[in-house]
């Protein structure tokens, strides 16, 4: 209850504030809101999806510049005439103009991959910022005066005090959008953006097009504020939209802590109060001349981040106590399922497959089935090839040659996200999850496919009763492989045999028809290696297919149906268990050779 | 426009491009070592340049308060730790380079006059007051974050940018300066007019390029930093402190920006915070090298020099504006050539 | 009732005679960023500026806007609301002085800008009705130029300037008068106060081949394009704008800017102005006491704007005090009226006589025609 107090707290503060404090810190606070709209825009863009941008900036510059030109220009073109004088058409055509820029631009720079990407944006960023200054009709560098004021039920909104309470309901809407956002099977699927894209798109997550969306997302925010920023100053010039500032506004996320949604305000405000009182201070203690500000402000800002290098919010929250997360099962209506193939129907037929790292051939004419209702293994020593095997079957990586039929389609040209589609799901050799994620919503991903609510309703809360759905399967699967106890922990403080067993879960969270399980017994103690052993019985018993690869004998022979034996690429054996484990060449390949 | 214009502007373009070169590699080498994405670079070339203009105009430099002020620092910070850990062998080399250097520094520069000495002691001398300030930063803003995130390194990079970008303004206010000429020759090529500091500019960054590669592939510190770039705790793990190959790679970074500095004050002027611009566009090659190739990264930085200079002359006012849309499709281009792995934070 | 009504006078007359308020005078300048080198010695002549007016104590509230306008219009809000200024000076460059504009009409507190741009001031209207300059426009500059390029035969003029409002307004003026004197622009150039090279636009000046090149720029970075076309061997003239009239400029350019012609504010020549011009005498004194105060060869002619504006206060406070007390809203409004009513009064960059249509007030007076010659400023007769 604790925390829900403070934010009443919080919010009761705003809405009297501008009753109490002085004209100049309701300006402060003004602009504070203003930035705090940018900084969050970056929270999700840079803290929660990792893409770095300095060009939010240019956005502002945007929003800005449009409903400006519009509500000042006098002789606007025929078509358009009907779009003058009104703020409020400029907030609408702010939005549409900065929509499709961002569109284009982030098509553009999302393909950008690593540090391509922020210099990316730092190159629009400049090429916007000039165009501003050199374009004439948007007032050149010197700028456009004569903005009209906000105009509110018929209130012209020309104080500071009125204005506060437009920019901050923004401000507040804003922030509970992204929360909505963040709490969906969209934001899951944008959390994994960062440093989870192999496995998201293995869950079926279009890992494209959720970087476009939060990119739009953050360009909108950025470019709302901007239109504020118009009519609060009513006077626009290219200054406030340069590079500098959208570094700035990266600042102030980081600075708050940018994997946090509040971090975001912390951040705006922290910086800007800072900068104030240096300006107040700064020349009283030491005396007039010289401007010290800025040495001062950046060496202070250093000393913050070796102490809190995961920004401001994080240390704050610690004088909270947490509020214990919700333990109770999630409830909500069955998600339907796949219909299931026939017992003994051939599901996946890999036929002579090669694998080609440059001149290092890792597949080598290899082929193989898996049927529904048996569990193959595929065994070999380290290096043989089989997580390569892996990795062409499942879409993660294409095979040079060779054809991979699912279900009797051939899916060698998907992509994993198409493959996933179909119904084979799998998990890593080396465990792809997102340890600040609770175990509950790692699981979900898996779930991905089987919900399709987009990223507006999830930023609506219009997707509730899907949501519900969701986790609810999530929940089952996870109480499934056993892992009931650990639910709502955070998944990076797991065991790594239960990291393994997670993905287990969230594998079979996507209602797979074949599972694809990479060394699932790793680092599992005994009596966890017989309860998954047992559920995967369980599992070939309800006619999944699974495909399985395992270093650990006793585990593969007691469970397998059949077996394939890969040796350098190739396979050099395949038969039932027993069969295999006679076979001269695998003895040789595991031994060393016997003489 | 005809060739020799063409000519000339390839001419304009290469020696910007030199100097943008030699700061991408400095750039790509303090990334690869320490993940820090190093905009203060410019700073140097900066603070390079006008303490070497300060001596020339028989002024004291601000740096030598900055470099006494940040030996201090890191005598206070170092000594400290050094007493706390029981370590007190360490405590008469951090007080020989922290405060003895910069004390010998300053009496060179008080008790000698360096208005009236030659050009070559003068450039020495300024790169004796700015170079040492590269690990000084070092180890008072980035050693403390060494594991950070690139995000948090980036942003930390920056708040040092705005505090020596501060600084600058203090110590050289806020008019520019430009220093004499290495050599006043010129040389007629048939249709192009060469000056001789464009054949310095071009000569040093060869020849430092050079310098730094024989340092890379013959010298033990060389290897050193090499084998930190590749595999940090791999490095580590044979002995190599990462320390030590942070400082090394800031030493060559201010060493580099700060000779940049004086290799182009004569051919242009520079002022408090010229550095940024530079620095962005010997970040632009860097990137294009994908922080991790030199030769692609300075091809890059070439590029920038050459595209800036060819703008400039069709339209200038949109010269930021063509420079920096024609870099998305070069990056769009290097994006999809070079394999990721995206999963690596 | 009647005796709340009577406490509430008495409170008033009391606090009337008895709390002899100061004045008190807000600053905002860009002492930092792309436009510090005006912007410093702004900040340093406003140290200079006298400690009581029309007998009363003045305080300055000296904020720096880091050439930004954000910031700026913050600066001119906290100076209005918190510190409760009766006039504000600032801020240096054009486009924070317009943004300014709004803010202060709304409080309706007088400002003197120290821009150039005559957008600042005028048309009049009930928002400009409470803004004032001190600097030059930048047409009564480029009226200069051109009249003196057309004195001197010029036919043909390259324009480069900064890729920014000062650039941009140099050129919106002067092309606007070049038809006036028969001038044709055959080019028209811009480069970044920063740029390492300006090799480009120096090209294509030269293929345009002007009888003179007009260079845009304020302070240092003004030198660049000159030096350049020099080393390119081009031999027409050179035309600067007032923006470069400081000693480091002179330092920068060296040999290179011989020989260049510029219109100035009259301080800058103040030594070599005849006895009988009145701005040669404060010229002096204000001369003298900035190089008293931060060393010989560092004054320049931009803190003139501020001492002029100075000076406007100085002149204008003793009739507002005779209005209002300072620190209410009638003292403001006196003020300004009373700037507005400013007569002859002399400055160092000229004479000012304010009207409602004017509030700059400048005449031929304000300007001179300056070559660079040996090194030095020398009045162009």
């Amino acid at each position: 209850m604790r925390p829900r107090l403070l934010l009443a707290g919080f919010l009761g503060l705003l809405l009297i504030a501008p009753r109490v404090v002085s004209e100049f810190h309701v300006t402060l606070l003004n602009y504070i809101g203003l930035y705090a709209i940018v900084a969050l825009g970056l929270v999700l863009l840079t803290g929660v999806g990792g893409l770095t941008s300095f060009g939010q900036a240019a956005f502002v510059g945007l929003g800005a510049y449009t409903t400006a030109y519009l509500s000042t220009a006098q002789n606007l073109p025929g078509w358009c005439v009907a779009l003058g004088g009104s703020p409020w058409i400029g907030l609408l055509a702010g939005i549409v103009v900065t929509t499709l820029v961002a569109f284009v631009l982030g098509l553009l720079t999302l393909r950008l991959s690593g540090h391509y990407l922020p210099l990316g944006t730092i190159a629009w960023g400049i090429s916007l910022y000039f165009l501003f200054g050199n374009l004439e009709f948007l007032g050149g560098h010197t700028g456009m005066s004569g903005i009209p004021a906000l105009s509110l039920l018929g209130f012209e909104l020309r104080e500071s005090r009125s204005f506060y309470y437009v920019i901050w309901a923004v401000v507040l809407v804003a922030v509970w959008l992204t929360q909505n956002l963040l709490d969906s099977r969209e934001g899951r699927a944008i959390r994994a953006l960062k440093g989870g894209v192999v496995m998201a798109e293995a869950m079926g997550v279009d890992t494209a097009r959720s970087k476009v969306a939060v990119f739009l997302i953050a360009a909108l925010f950025a470019s709302v504020s901007g239109w504020l920023y118009a009519h609060l100053q009513r006077f626009v010039n290219p200054t406030p939209f340069g590079l500098h500032i959208g570094i700035e506004y990266l600042f102030m996320a980081v600075v708050g802590g940018s994997a946090h949604v509040w971090g975001a305000l912390v951040g705006a405000g922290v910086i800007t109060i800072l900068k104030q009182w240096l300006q107040d201070w700064l020349p009283r203690l030491l005396g007039a001349s010289g401007n010290f500000e800025m040495i001062v402000f950046g060496v202070m800002m250093i000393f913050v981040l070796q102490r809190a290098r995961d920004g401001l919010w994080p240390i704050l929250t610690r004088f909270v106590p947490r509020r214990a997360a919700k333990r109770e099962l999630p409830h909500g209506a069955l998600l339907p399922k796949k219909a299931a193939p026939e017992f003994g129907e051939v599901l996946l037929e890999a036929k002579n497959v090669f694998k080609r790292f440059g001149g290092l051939v890792a597949n080598n004419n290899m082929s193989l089935t898996v049927r529904a209702g048996e569990v193959m293994a595929l065994i070999g020593p380290n290096g043989a090839g089989k997580s390569t095997m892996f990795n062409c079957v499942s879409g993660v990586d294409s095979a040079t040659e060779g054809e991979v039929l699912f279900r009797g389609e051939v899916v060698s040209a998907l992509n994993s996200r198409e493959i996933a589609r179909l119904g084979m799901s799998r998990t890593f050799q080396h465990v792809r999850l997102l340890p600040t994620m609770t175990v509950l919503e790692n699981v979900a991903i898996g779930g991905h496919l089987r919900g399709s609510k987009g990223v507006l309703p999830a930023m609506l809360h219009l997707e509730r009763g899907e949501e519900a759905s969701l986790l609810a399967e999530a929940a089952r699967q996870i109480v499934r492989v056993g892992l009931r106890d650990s639910m709502f922990e955070l998944a990076g403080s797991l065991a790594l045999g239960q990291q393994r067993t997670l993905e287990i879960a969230r594998a079979l969270c996507a209602d797979p028809c074949l599972l694809l399980l990479d060394e699932p017994a790793a680092g599992l103690r005994y009596l966890e290696k017989e309860a998954l052993a047992e559920l995967l019985r369980k599992l070939r018993g309800e006619g999944m297919g699974i495909l399985l690869v395992e270093h650990d004998m006793d585990f593969v022979m007691g469970l397998a149906d059949r077996v394939v034996v890969m040796e350098f690429g190739e396979k050099i054996a395949e038969g039932l268990p027993e069969e295999v484990q006679c076979d001269p060449a695998v003895v040789e390949a595991y031994l060393g050779g016997v003489d | 426009m005809d060739l020799q214009i063409a000519l000339l502007l390839g001419q304009d373009g290469i020696t910007n491009g030199a100097i943008y070169a030699l700061l991408s590699l400095a750039l790509v080498l303090v990334f690869t070592v320490t993940r820090v994405i190093f905009i203060p670079q410019g700073e140097f070339v900066a603070f390079g340049a006008l303490t070497l203009a300060s001596f020339q105009a028989g002024k004291t430099p601000g740096t030598l308060w900055l470099l006494i002020g940040a030996g201090v620092a890191v005598a206070l910070v170092d000594i400290t730790l050094a007493l706390r850990s029981g370590v007190f062998r360490r405590i008469p080399g951090i007080v020989g380079w922290n405060l003895a250097y910069p004390a010998l520094a300053s009496a060179i520069v008080f008790l000698l006059k360096p208005s009236e000495f030659p050009l070559l002691a003068q450039i020495v001398l300024a790169l004796a007051l700015v170079v040492p300030l590269g690990p000084m930063l070092y180890r008072l803003a980035f050693q403390p974050l060494a594991e950070a995130s690139v995000l948090v390194l980036l942003i930390v990079a920056v708040a040092v940018h705005l505090a020596l970008v501060g600084l600058g303004l203090l110590f050289f206010g806020a008019e520019g300066s430009r220093t004499p000429a290495f050599s006043d020759a010129s040389f007629d090529l048939g249709l192009v007019n060469v000056n001789g500091q464009t054949l310095w500019v071009v000569g040093a960054s060869l020849l430092l390029i050079v310098v730094l590669g024989v340092f890379f592939e013959r010298t033990i510190y060389g290897k050193a930093l090499r084998a930190t770039a590749m595999n940090r705790t791999g490095a580590r793990l044979m002995g190599i402190s990462t320390v030590m190959a942070g400082k090394l790679s800031f030493l060559l970074a201010a060493l580099i920006g700060a000779f940049s500095g004086i290799l182009i004050a004569p051919i242009t002027t520079i002022y408090y915070d010229t550095g940024f611009l530079i620095g962005l566009k010997g970040f632009v090659g860097a990137i294009v090298g994908g922080l991790a190739s030199y030769p692609i990264a300075a091809a890059g930085a070439i590029l920038v020099g050459l595209l800036e200079a060819f703008s400039s002359f069709w339209a200038s006012a949109f010269k930021e504006v063509i420079v920096f849309t024609l870099i998305i499709p070069v990056l769009v281009w290097r994006s999809l050539t070079t394999r990721h792995v995206e999963e690596d934070e | 009732m009647k005796l709340n009504k009577l406490v509430v006078a008495a409170a008033a007359a009391f606090g009337a005679l008895g709390v002899q308020a100061d004045i008190t005078v807000g600053v905002t300048l860009s002492a930092t960023g792309p436009a510090a080198s005006l912007g410093i010695p702004e900040k340093n002549t406003i140290a200079l500026l006298p400690s009581t007016m029309g007998g009363e104590k003045v305080n300055y509230i000296v904020l720096d806007d880091a050439s930004d306008t954000t910031t700026a219009v913050k600066n001119v809000r906290k100076l209005i609301s918190e510190n409760k200024v009766d006039v504000i000076i600032g801020s240096t460059i054009t486009p924070n002085s317009l943004a300014m504009i709004d803010v202060v009409a709304e409080a309706e507190t007088p400002t003197i800008s120290m821009a150039a741009s005559a957008r600042i001031v005028d048309p009049a209207n009930p928002k400009t009705k409470w803004v004032f300059k001190t600097p030059q426009h930048d047409q009564h500059m480029a009226t200069a130029i051109a009249a003196h390029m057309a004195g001197g035969g010029v036919k043909t003029v390259a324009f480069i300037g900064f890729n920014d409002a000062y650039g941009e307004g140099w050129y919106q003026e002067f092309t606007k008068y070049a038809d006036t004197y028969k001038l044709k622009v055959v080019a028209n150039e811009r480069y970044g106060r920063a740029d390492t090279s300006v090799t480009g636009q120096v090209l294509k000046i030269m293929a345009a081949k002007p009888d003179a090149v007009l260079i845009a720029g304020s302070g240092t970075p003004a030198a660049m394009p000159q030096v350049t076309l020099r080393e390119r061997g081009y031999e027409g003239r050179f035309y600067q704008t007032h923006g470069v009239a400081n000693n480091d400029f002179l330092r920068v350019g060296g040999k290179n800017v011989e020989g260049t012609y510029l219109p100035a504010g009259p301080m800058l020549v103040a030594a070599q102005l005849p006895d009988s011009n009145p701005i040669k005498k404060p010229s002096l004194v204000y001369i003298s006491k900035y190089e008293a105060a931060y060393g010989k060869g560092s004054v320049a002619t931009f803190g003139g704007h501020a001492w002029d504006a100075g000076l406007l206060l100085q002149n204008a406070v003793p009739a507002a005090l005779k209005k209002a007390q300072p620190g209410t809203r009638e003292f403001r409004a006196a003020l300004r009226d009373s700037l507005e009513a400013t007569k002859d009064l002399v400055g160092v960059h000229g004479v000012f006589n304010m009207s409602p249509a004017d509030h700059l007030g400048f005449d031929q007076r304000a300007r001179v025609m300056v070559r660079i010659d040996k090194g030095a400023w020398k009045l162009d007769k």
